[in-house]
């Protein structure tokens, strides 16, 4: 199986979809010229042609507003969003628009686009373009959110996402782009809503998605080494949640810590906290514990910025503890 | 607004301090980095400054009280305060704060407080027996559910329910007492005839042996008894210092064979000589002669370490442990060196009789150079023994026995010793414990050398 880049993987969903179903198209600040800002797009312009690979002026609320509608005549959308941060300028359209009007025109318009970029800390990119925007959107009925952690599950969710017809948040980050995994060189999709046990334990469920789940990974090792044996589950997506798989993985392991990098106080986290105590209270033999991050803007300075962020040790001494270790 | 002084986290692994001393009273002026009290960590006892200026309006713990890190330990009233108004309010909130958190104590037999405070202050010997527990004893458990609350995680819970575990026997070893999956599974295994989901065991290769049909044997029940103590101050003080010199010493043993021949000749001689006065010398009294001259001829061994420097003692205070009815305490026989094997027994009897009567003074418990226990008198042949800091050796003498040795190529009975050296090896060597050994057995065995 080849080995490629996260990104590759999304470049290759992007442009199988968009061979097989011309209704699709690509939009998006400096996705065209300038071939991604971080090189995701790179030669689709020249593959499609400026009918499909459309650059947009920085104008977010603007081109968000023009994807909701191409999407209700008809077309399928791809927006690219150079950093999920920038989507607060046009969260009226994503919420109010595209959420919402299948549901208010009954069922007459369907909304089938995939809005998409980098989510989360990356690197010093300071408090304004660090934004999480996971639970910000999980919240809203009428929308789909998508974080896949691997470019398996990249390339997979990202054709499921585009064929969806319903709005999907796709929540990618800059710091996994360079990643490398195994693809698939023929066509395949992954189901959206469907969680993936990225390794199993049988001592307590490290729940994550994108890359946190790295992370995880990396505590799991650790974890075992003083006799924890760890679960990872990856969600892959956080609306629908995958409630059958986190429940079938708590109820056996009896333990769980949440591992996300939003903020404490309503983050991601905290929603799925909700569901764990609803589907498995009677089979929990320690209070689920969540490692996230600090509840502060987040810093530009380095350090600062890694310290307040999930760590493996953050994350072993929390599984160590609902371990009663 | 007055200032809550805390107990300060004074190194990376401190949980909690001792308050070794006030250096100010309650009224005193302190400034601003002046030291005001005394406090030991679980490594070394430092001075604690004051952060502010102010008058110390309220000491809340005593010296000797041993505080968790955050804890208040006194208030301090800041310029324009009165400090005795200071006193009063923090005293009220004291008491208010000490009171709630008595009331569910008093209210609802928890399980841990049953076993830790209600077994030893109302019933010593509570038998606990989950087998035959008389209906009074299902009460608490109808108060617990109406009133207090058993601390059980939900898995912990509904395994007791399936398991039929009375959760108000079982001891929770989770955070705050809170009963546990393991709990729950340990209560299981020690319930007579409950049935404990084990893993099914691998198959054997070979087919298992016949078992003839077992008769009907009637189950051994335990009377579940067990008696729960609170420890004593003494014992804390053991474990404490005993835990901490194990940890933080690294101890080095040596053992040596000492024939007793010749000192029990000269004890039989002496003795008989010295009946008049009423005196009988044991082989202790030998023992502490010879180690004294040994000391002061190796005096790496004569010292004590307080993890930066050694000191060296030109006198020989040598501390003797003494068994109590539940303890062991050290009284210390001062300038030995310098006694004669008459004044050791006298001042030794002396000093272990007091001891056994508790009315030793605080400093003859104190500045000892060097340890000696002693457990030959319960036909022990030969133990290690825990150095008492900050002194660097402790010497374990076993009884003197007859066992046969070779002398001279032949078998012969001979009275033998065996004592064990154990040396703190960041003061000294193997072949430094090896020479003062050397010195000692040859003192014991040619006694005589002690004159020359």
């Amino acid at each position: 199986m080849p080995e490629i880049q996260y990104r590759e993987a999304l470049r290759q969903a992007m442009t199988e979809e968009m061979e097989r179903d011309p209704n699709v198209f690509l939009m998006g600040e400096e996705v065209g010229q300038y071939n991604g800002a971080y090189k995701i797009s790179e030669g689709m312009l020249a593959r499609f042609g400026p009918m499909r690979v459309i650059d947009t002026p920085i104008s977010e609320g603007g081109f968000c507003g023009l994807g909701v509608g191409a999407a209700m005549c008809g077309l399928r959308p791809i927006v690219e969003f150079m950093s999920w941060s920038f989507s607060w300028v046009a969260i009226d359209q994503l919420v109010n628009n595209a959420a919402n009007i299948r549901y208010m025109s009954g069922g007459q318009f369907k909304i089938p686009i995939v809005f998409r970029g980098g989510n989360g800390i990356a690197h010093q990119l300071g408090a304004t373009h660090s934004h999480r925007m996971d639970a910000v959107y999980s919240r809203i009925p009428g929308l789909v959110v998508v974080a896949p952690a691997t470019p398996y599950d990249a390339k997979g969710l990202l054709k499921s996402a585009i064929r969806c017809d319903d709005p999907v948040i796709f929540l990618e980050s800059e710091l996994m782009l360079n990643d490398r995994g195994e693809v698939p060189a023929g066509e395949y999709v992954l189901p959206i809503g469907k969680a993936d046990v990225k390794k199993s334990g049988a001592d307590v469920t490290l729940i994550a998605w994108s890359k946190c789940v790295k992370l995880c990974l990396k505590a799991a090792g650790e974890l075992a080494a003083i006799g924890i044996d760890a679960e990872v589950v990856d969600l892959r997506t956080l609306r629908p949640l995958d409630e059958q798989t986190v429940a079938e993985s708590v109820r056996k392991t009896h333990r769980c810590v949440i591992v996300d990098e939003d903020w404490p106080y309503c983050g991601m986290g905290a929603g799925i906290m909700e569901r764990v105590y609803a589907l498995t209270f009677d089979d929990l033999d320690a209070p689920v514990r969540r490692v996230c991050s600090e509840d502060a803007p987040s810093p530009y300075n380095h350090h600062l910025e890694v310290l307040m962020q999930p760590s493996v040790e953050k994350v072993v001494a929390a599984a160590a503890e609902v371990c009663y270790r | 607004m007055p200032t809550e002084i805390t107990m300060p986290q004074l190194s990376d692994t401190m949980t909690e301090g001792t308050l070794v001393k006030w250096k100010k009273k309650e009224g005193d002026a302190v400034k601003q980095g002046e030291e005001i009290a005394d406090i030991e960590t679980d490594k070394a006892t430092m001075p604690m400054e004051a952060f502010e200026d102010g008058k110390l309006a309220w000491i809340a713990i005593d010296e000797g009280q041993k505080v968790k890190v955050g804890q208040t330990i006194a208030v301090l009233a800041v310029a324009g305060e009165d400090p005795a108004a200071v006193k009063e309010t923090a005293l009220a909130g004291h008491q208010a704060k000490a009171v709630e958190a008595d009331l569910p104590a008093s209210e609802s037999p928890l399980p841990q407080e049953l076993g830790e405070e209600g077994a030893t202050a109302a019933a010593p010997s509570e038998q606990v027996s989950p087998a035959a527990q008389p209906p009074a004893q299902s009460a608490p458990r109808d108060a617990s559910a109406a009133g207090g609350r058993v601390a059980v995680s939900p898995l912990a819970k509904r395994l007791a329910e399936e398991l039929n575990i009375d959760l108000t026997a079982v001891t929770g070893s989770g955070p705050n007492g809170r009963i546990i999956q393991r709990d729950v599974e340990q209560a299981a295994q020690h319930k007579p005839g409950a049935t404990v989901k084990v893993p099914a065991a691998p198959s054997p290769a070979v087919a298992p042996l016949p078992v003839p049909a077992a008769p009907a044997m009637p189950a051994r029940v335990g009377s579940g008894k067990k008696e729960v103590l609170a420890m004593t101050k003494i014992r804390s003080v053991i474990a404490h210092r005993l835990q901490m010199s194990k940890q933080n010493i690294p101890h080095f043993y040596e053992m040596v064979d000492i024939d007793c021949e010749q000192v029990n000749g000269l004890r039989a001689k002496l003795n008989e000589s010295l009946e008049k006065q009423g005196i009988r010398l044991s082989i202790a009294d030998f023992l502490a002669k010879a180690l004294a001259v040994t000391l002061l001829d190796h005096p790496d061994m004569n010292a004590t370490f307080d993890g930066q420097q050694i000191t060296r003692h030109g006198d020989v205070n040598l501390g003797i442990a003494v068994a109590l009815a539940d303890g062991l305490i050290v009284p210390v026989l001062r300038s030995v060196e310098q006694m004669g094997l008459k004044e050791i027994r006298q001042r030794s009897a002396d000093l272990i009789d007091r001891a056994r009567r508790q009315k030793l003074r605080q400093d003859e418990l104190s500045g000892a150079t060097f340890t000696i226990s002693n457990l030959g008198s319960y036909g022990i042949r030969q133990f290690t023994a825990i150095i008492n800091p900050p002194e660097v050796g402790i010497l374990a003498v076993g009884s003197a026995e007859q066992r046969p040795v070779v002398v001279a190529g032949q078998i012969v009975v001979r009275t033998m010793m065996t004592v064990c050296l154990a040396a703190d090896h960041r003061v000294v060597d193997g072949s430094t414990a090896a020479t003062f050994l050397r010195t000692f057995k040859q003192l014991m065995e040619e006694p005589a050398l002690m004159l020359a």
